[in-house]
C-alpha cells in the first residue's frame, strides 16, 4: 500500500484545518477534523479503507481522549497525531500484516502516534511563530485604520503558515510512508539528547499556559491560595475536574455571601451614623 | 440617545468569532485578532465617525485568550457594552470593558476546559468510539453531527445571552457587589485552574542518588511527592508566573527559557522522559 500524491495532498489539506490554531476554526477544524477518530475516518476515505482508517484512529483516540490545551500551549499535535500518524500507521500494518483489530497492531498503532503527535509541537509553535508576522501586520492595518485588513490578516494570511508548517510536513512524511518513521528512529534515537529535550520541554510548556491564565487572577501572594487549593484537590486527594469545580463553585459562593454581608453591615452602619447626628 | 445593533451586524460579529478566534494565533497575541474581528462588524454598525470607530477598536486591542467556546459569553456581553458606550450609557468606557475581560477571560477558561473539553467531548468521543468498534464509521458521523451541533448552537445562546445582559452585567460587576462578583469568580477560577494543572500538566524529575550497590537510596520525585504532590508542577507554574507577571517577560521569552532549562536539566540527569519506541 503506498500513498499517492494526490492522497498525500489531501491529507495535507485536512492537516491545515484540523491543527490547533488550525484554518477550520476550532470546533469544525482543530475539536472534530482534529480528534484521531474523526481523522481516521477521513484517512480512511482519502485512503480507501474506511474501516482500518477508523480502527487506527480508535487506537490512537484512546491516548488523546481528554487532550485539553491549557491556557493554548500544546503537548501533542492532533494534526500530526491525526493526518501524519494514522496513514503512517495504516500503510506500515499492512506492509507488516498486522490487523489493526489485534492488540499488536493497536500497539503500533498507539507508538506511531504518540511519536508524531509529539514530534508535531514543533509544527504547533512553529505556526504560532510564522503568524506573528501577519500579527505585525494587522497591528499596522490597526495604525493605519485599515480595519478590513483584520480579516485578511485573521483568516487569509494564516494558510501560508499552514502550507509550510502543516501542508508540506505532512505531504512530505505521507509520500515518504513508513520509511521516514525508521528514518526518525534510527537518527533520533529516543535516549539520545534531542528527543530527550524535546519531550521534556513538551512537558514543561504546559506551565506557560496555565502562569499565562494565573496572570489573570493573580495580583498578589495570597491569590495563590485558591490556586494551591485546587491543585491539592485533584493532585493530592485526587479529585476530578467535574467534582472540584463544584468544591470551587461552593467556596465562591460562600465567599460571594460573606461579602456581601459585610456590604449590606456597612450600609447600616451608615445609617446608624446619620441617625445619630441628627439627634 | 438610544442604539440598537442590526441583527445581521450581530449574526456577523457572532460567525467571525465561531471561526475566527483561533486562526491567527499566536503565543504572543492568542485571540487579539480574533476578538477584534468580531468586533469590527459591531463597531461599523454602530459608529459613523472615524474617529469613534478607531476609539472603539482600540479597546480590543488588549490581550484577550480564554476557552473559546465559553468565552462566546464574554464576546457578546461587550457586544452589549459596545451598544450601551454608543448610546452614551456613561459608566461604560474602556476600563470598564477590559476589566470586565480581563477578569472573567481567566476564570471562563478554567471553567471552559474542565466543562467543555475535558468533558463534553470526552463523553461524546467515548460514545463516538463504542459506536465504531469493529471499524464503522458510525461513530465518527455521531461525534460531528452532535459535536458541531452542540457547538454551534451552544455558543450561538451564550452569545446572545451575554449580549441581552450587556449592561446588566456592567451593574453587577461595578460597585460593592461586583467586587463580591469577581473575588468569587476568581476563586472559583483559581481553583478550577489549580485542578486543571494538577491534571494535565505533568512535570517530575528522574533523578536519583545510587549508593555503591548500584541501588537508589534517595529518588528525588518520591521525596518531592512526599512534600506535596505534584510540587515540580506547581513550582514550575509559579516561576513562569513570576517571570511574566513581575519580570514583564514575554511568553515566548519563557518558552525559550524552559527549552534551556529542559536541554541543561536532561544533561546533568535532572530531566528523563524514559520512553522508548
Amino acid at each position: 500500500m503506498t500513498i499517492s500524491w494526490l492522497q498525500a495532498a489531501l491529507l495535507g489539506l485536512f492537516a491545515c484545518l484540523s491543527s490547533m490554531p488550525g484554518m477550520g476554526g476550532s470546533s469544525i477544524g482543530n475539536y472534530t477534523l482534529g480528534r484521531p477518530l474523526i481523522g481516521g475516518f477521513f484517512c480512511g476515505l482519502i485512503l480507501g479503507d474506511i474501516k482500518n482508517g477508523i480502527l487506527g484512529g480508535c487506537a490512537m483516540q484512546g491516548g488523546y481522549i481528554a487532550l485539553v490545551t491549557p491556557g493554548g500551549t500544546v503537548s501533542a499535535d492532533v494534526r500530526a497525531v491525526s493526518y501524519i500518524g494514522i496513514p503512517l500507521a495504516m500503510v506500515a500494518l499492512k506492509s507488516y500484516g498486522l490487523e489493526a483489530t489485534s492488540v499488536e497492531g493497536a500497539a503500533l498503532a498507539t507508538s506511531f502516534g504518540a511519536m508524531v503527535g509529539t514530534l508535531g509541537t514543533v509544527l504547533f509553535y512553529g505556526t504560532a511563530t510564522v503568524n506573528l508576522a501577519w500579527q505585525h501586520i494587522g497591528w499596522q492595518a490597526v495604525e493605519k485604520r485599515d480595519y478590513h485588513k483584520l480579516y485578511v490578516v485573521d483568516m487569509v494570511l494564516p494558510w501560508i503558515s499552514h502550507f509550510i508548517c502543516s501542508f508540506i510536513p505532512t505531504l512530505i512524511m505521507c509520500k515518504m510512508g513508513t520509511s521516514v518513521v525508521e528514518l526518525i528512529k534510527t537518527t533520533l534515537p529516543m535516549d539520545g539528547i534531542a528527543m530527550k529535550t524535546l519531550f521534556t520541554v513538551g512537558s514543561l510548556l504546559p506551565c506557560v499556559g496555565i502562569a499565562i491564565l494565573l496572570k489573570q487572577i493573580v495580583k498578589q501572594v495570597t491569590d495563590f491560595i485558591p490556586y494551591l487549593f485546587g491543585f491539592t484537590l485533584a493532585a493530592s486527594m485526587g479529585i476530578n475536574l467535574v467534582s472540584a469545580t463544584v468544591i470551587a463553585g461552593m467556596f465562591a459562593v460562600i465567599n460571594y455571601k460573606i461579602k456581601m454581608l459585610s456590604v449590606s453591615k456597612a450600609a447600616a452602619v451608615d445609617g446608624w451614623d446619620d441617625e445619630e447626628e441628627e439627634i | 440617545m438610544e442604539k440598537k445593533i442590526s441583527k445581521k451586524a450581530l449574526l456577523k460579529s457572532f460567525h467571525n468569532w465561531f471561526y475566527g478566534h483561533l486562526t491567527c494565533f499566536s503565543q504572543e497575541h492568542m485571540q487579539t485578532f480574533g476578538y477584534l474581528c468580531s468586533m469590527l462588524p459591531l463597531v461599523e454598525d454602530l459608529y459613523e465617525d472615524e474617529e469613534d470607530k478607531a476609539k472603539a477598536m482600540n479597546t480590543y486591542t488588549a490581550f484577550f485568550n480564554t476557552e473559546p467556546q465559553l468565552g462566546t459569553l464574554i464576546v457578546g456581553i461587550t457586544a452589549g457594552l459596545e451598544e450601551a458606550r454608543a448610546g452614551g450609557t456613561e459608566d461604560v468606557d474602556d476600563e470598564t470593558i477590559n476589566g470586565l475581560r480581563a477578569g472573567l477571560m481567566g476564570p471562563i477558561a478554567g471553567i471552559g476546559d474542565s466543562l467543555v473539553v475535558g468533558t463534553v467531548i470526552p463523553i461524546l468521543l467515548g460514545i463516538a468510539m463504542g459506536m465504531s468498534t469493529g471499524g464503522s464509521p458510525l461513530g465518527a458521523i455521531f461525534y460531528i453531527l452532535v459535536w458541531n451541533l452542540f457547538a454551534y448552537f451552544g455558543m450561538k445562546f451564550l452569545y446572545f445571552k451575554g449580549y441581552s445582559l450587556g449592561t446588566k452585567a456592567v451593574e453587577f460587576l461595578i460597585g460593592a457587589q461586583g467586587d463580591a462578583i469577581r473575588e468569587s469568580v476568581s476563586i472559583l477560577g483559581g481553583m478550577v485552574i489549580g485542578a486543571v494543572s494538577a491534571t494535565w500538566v505533568s512535570v517530575s524529575t528522574s533523578l536519583q542518588l545510587l549508593n555503591e550497590a548500584g541501588e537508589p537510596y534517595l529518588v528525588l520525585q518520591d521525596k518531592l511527592n512526599e512534600v506535596f504532590p505534584g510540587l515540580l508542577t506547581a513550582v514550575f507554574v509559579i516561576v513562569c508566573w513570576f517571570l511574566m507577571a513581575k519580570k514583564q517577560m514575554s511568553p515566548i521569552k519563557v518558552m525559550l527559557l524552559l527549552v534551556v532549562v529542559a536541554f541543561v536539566g536532561v544533561l546533568v540527569g535532572f530531566f528523563n522522559p524514559g520512553l522508548v519506541y
